[in-house]
């Protein structure tokens, strides 16, 4: 068995480049898609409101600041189960970092009430805690935050000049949290009072300083129906409907999913050629040895059936080393990325077996193939073929 | 056991023009008759021996076994007969490379079903027999071609076929060896098998009940 997997060394390397590029380009796109899907569950998991007007912070909704007042009102809609102020602004307000899908943000939450988002109750913590209501200057970053700076809990962080003690990092959730810095709302607040001084002009109350707020609803409603009761009752209000903003966010990134669709088509066709080609050429490679068998007596269905056996333990040997290779590949460039806050490949357990799967079955496909060619030339010819 | 009639064969050869062969051959081989085919090289002897060993289809003709005609049956009852009825020793040995000499002995019994493990005992005693046996785990690569030829013969006769067919299965084997082949091949005639040698060296012939030779694409 050795002397025989030795001889199909060289196939089962050229099955394993062929699935390692393939399964790159999935774990590429896995990772894409994990960032839409999150972002969509998070816009699903609550309504976000801000206030009327252009917008001043950042985040899920466009609009201006939200007074302390309207967030009283809106907490007494009917429906609403929470309100949880808010202040989100980016970190770096240079036009490169606004321009990017990935920028890097700070949340400011209101710790005296529950996290509304239905969908994310509460961040998952790998390192540390989460803030508590009465932390200071206090910051919980996400993973690939902490990454690109190299931070952990106890760690020192300056934002605006300002020094932040690092108290947890969250777990990569590969989306949006995971280049977020959350920080007290108070703190939020000094940090866009920092970032945006013209602030200080305006007679506001220190309560009206939010970019927006999370609405959450009971249980027995409808988001959407919550959210379009808001935006009845309350006046002066920008409501976002979880459905229509999920709607929005799956169009802005439609150009993405398009081009994975097309980059995948590609990968399965290239990758399915270059595999079932390899095996095919690897059983008319041993045509001699199938003509010696079938001059024993090797019937079409033994010879099939060993041919068979031959090709998937070759196909799945040539596809798991084929993942192996990408994962290592793969996990290198993350350790590389993860420097600049980045984490371009994410190897799933269905993007593993899948891989898998088709190295399986386009090599099963290409050996019944193949298999069929061999068996229906008489033994005589097989020899003096594979001569 | 054995009975060709008006076997035709010819191939391709250049410019699309055919060549033929085998120009309408006759040949019948009782059981225990051992029968000798020389002709020049070139002749049609390999061709001959394909043909009635079910190797490749005659363009005309018939190849009976065990009274059966095969020539035209379906290939699963070809497949049958190649392993029940037939034991092939090949001029070039075609062994397989990627297993022992063992393994490639066994292999003859693996696609006629039985006992996997008596076939196994049936190897290595004709491994013994034959003098290969202290290279039983070897590959072919690594064998002389002596050995690889007598690991032919071995693994032609180990579902003990009631028909032998053997192109030219002392050539590679110093007299010795050679001695012990062709002792075995009378003796798996006196034993009722029936044998079919070709060559085209004289040795073998004194061996023979019957010497053919086949010319111009015909036994004389």
């Amino acid at each position: 068995m050795s002397r025989l997997l030795r001889g199909y060394a060289f196939t089962v390397t050229g099955i394993a480049v062929g699935v390692a590029g393939l399964t790159a380009l999935g774990a590429m796109a896995e990772r894409i898609v994990r960032f839409v899907d999150g972002g969509d569950r998070f816009v699903r998991g609550q309504i976000s409101v801000a206030g009327q007007g252009l917008g001043l912070g950042t985040g899920f909704t466009g609009g201006g600041l939200l007074p302390a007042a309207k967030i009283r009102e809106i907490a007494r809609v009917p429906g609403v189960a929470g309100v949880q102020a808010q202040v989100m602004l980016p970190l770096d307000t240079s036009t490169s970092q606004f321009l990017t899908l990935t920028q890097e943000l700070i949340l400011g939450l209101d710790l005296s009430v529950p996290t509304p988002n239905r969908n994310y109750r509460e961040l998952p913590v790998a390192a540390g805690r989460f803030l508590r209501p009465g932390d200071r200057r206090a910051v919980v970053v996400g993973a690939d935050f902490a990454s690109a700076r190299s931070l952990r809990p106890g760690g020192r962080l300056s934002l605006e000049g300002r020094p932040y003690m690092v108290v947890g990092v969250l777990e990569r959730m590969l989306t949006a949290p995971d280049r977020f810095a959350v920080v007290p709302l108070e703190d939020a607040r000094e940090l866009l009072l920092a970032k945006d001084p013209i602030l200080l002009n305006l007679t506001l109350g220190r309560g009206d300083l939010n970019t927006g707020a999370a609405v959450g609803w009971l249980p027995a409603e409808d988001g959407d129906a919550v959210a379009r009761r808001i935006a009845r009752t309350v006046p002066g209000v920008n409501v976002t409907i979880p459905s229509e903003l999920s709607r929005v966010l799956r169009s802005s990134t439609a150009f993405f999913s398009a081009l994975l669709v097309g980059i995948g088509a590609l990968g399965l066709v290239i990758g399915g050629l270059s595999l079932s080609n390899t095996v095919a050429a690897a059983v008319f490679e041993r045509i001699r040895d199938f003509g010696i068998k079938r001059a024993l007596g090797a019937s079409d269905r033994q010879l099939g059936g060993e041919i068979l056996r031959e090709a998937l333990g070759v196909s799945l040997a040539g596809g798991a080393a084929g993942v192996a290779l990408a994962v290592v590949l793969g996990v290198a460039v993350n350790a590389h990325v993860a420097r600049r806050g980045q984490h371009l490949f994410l190897f799933s357990p269905r993007l593993v077996v899948g891989a898998l799967l088709f190295s399986a079955v386009l090599g099963g496909v290409a050996a019944i193939y193949a298999t069929s060619r061999v068996v229906r030339l008489p033994p005589a010819e097989a020899i003096r073929r594979g001569a | 056991m054995l009975r060709a009639v008006g076997l035709v064969k010819s191939f391709a050869g250049l410019h699309g023009a055919r060549v033929r062969v085998l120009a309408g051959v006759d040949l019948a081989v009782a059981p225990g008759e051992y029968v000798v085919i020389t002709g020049a090289s070139g002749s049609g002897k390999s061709t001959l021996l394909n043909l009635v060993g079910l190797l490749e289809d005659p363009d005309a003709g018939e190849v009976w076994l065990a009274d059966r005609p095969l020539s035209h049956a379906s290939r699963g009852e070809k497949s049958r007969a190649r392993g029940r009825l037939i034991g092939y020793v090949f001029q070039s040995f075609l062994l397989v490379a990627s297993l022992t000499a063992l393994d490639n002995v066994c292999l003859a019994a693996r696609y006629v079903g039985g006992d996997r493990a008596a076939a196994r005992r049936r190897a290595l005693g004709l491994l013994e027999q034959f003098g290969v046996a202290h290279r039983r785990d070897h590959y072919p690569p690594q064998l002389s071609g002596g050995e690889q030829q007598r690991v032919a013969y071995c693994r032609a006769m180990l579902n003990d076929p009631p028909l032998l067919l053997a192109d030219e299965p002392t050539g590679n084997l110093d007299a010795e060896q050679a001695g012990a082949i062709r002792e075995a091949l009378r003796r798996r005639a006196r034993s009722g098998g029936a044998v079919v040698v070709v060559g085209h060296r004289p040795e073998p012939t004194q061996d023979a009940d019957r010497v053919l030779t086949l010319t111009e694409g015909v036994l004389k």
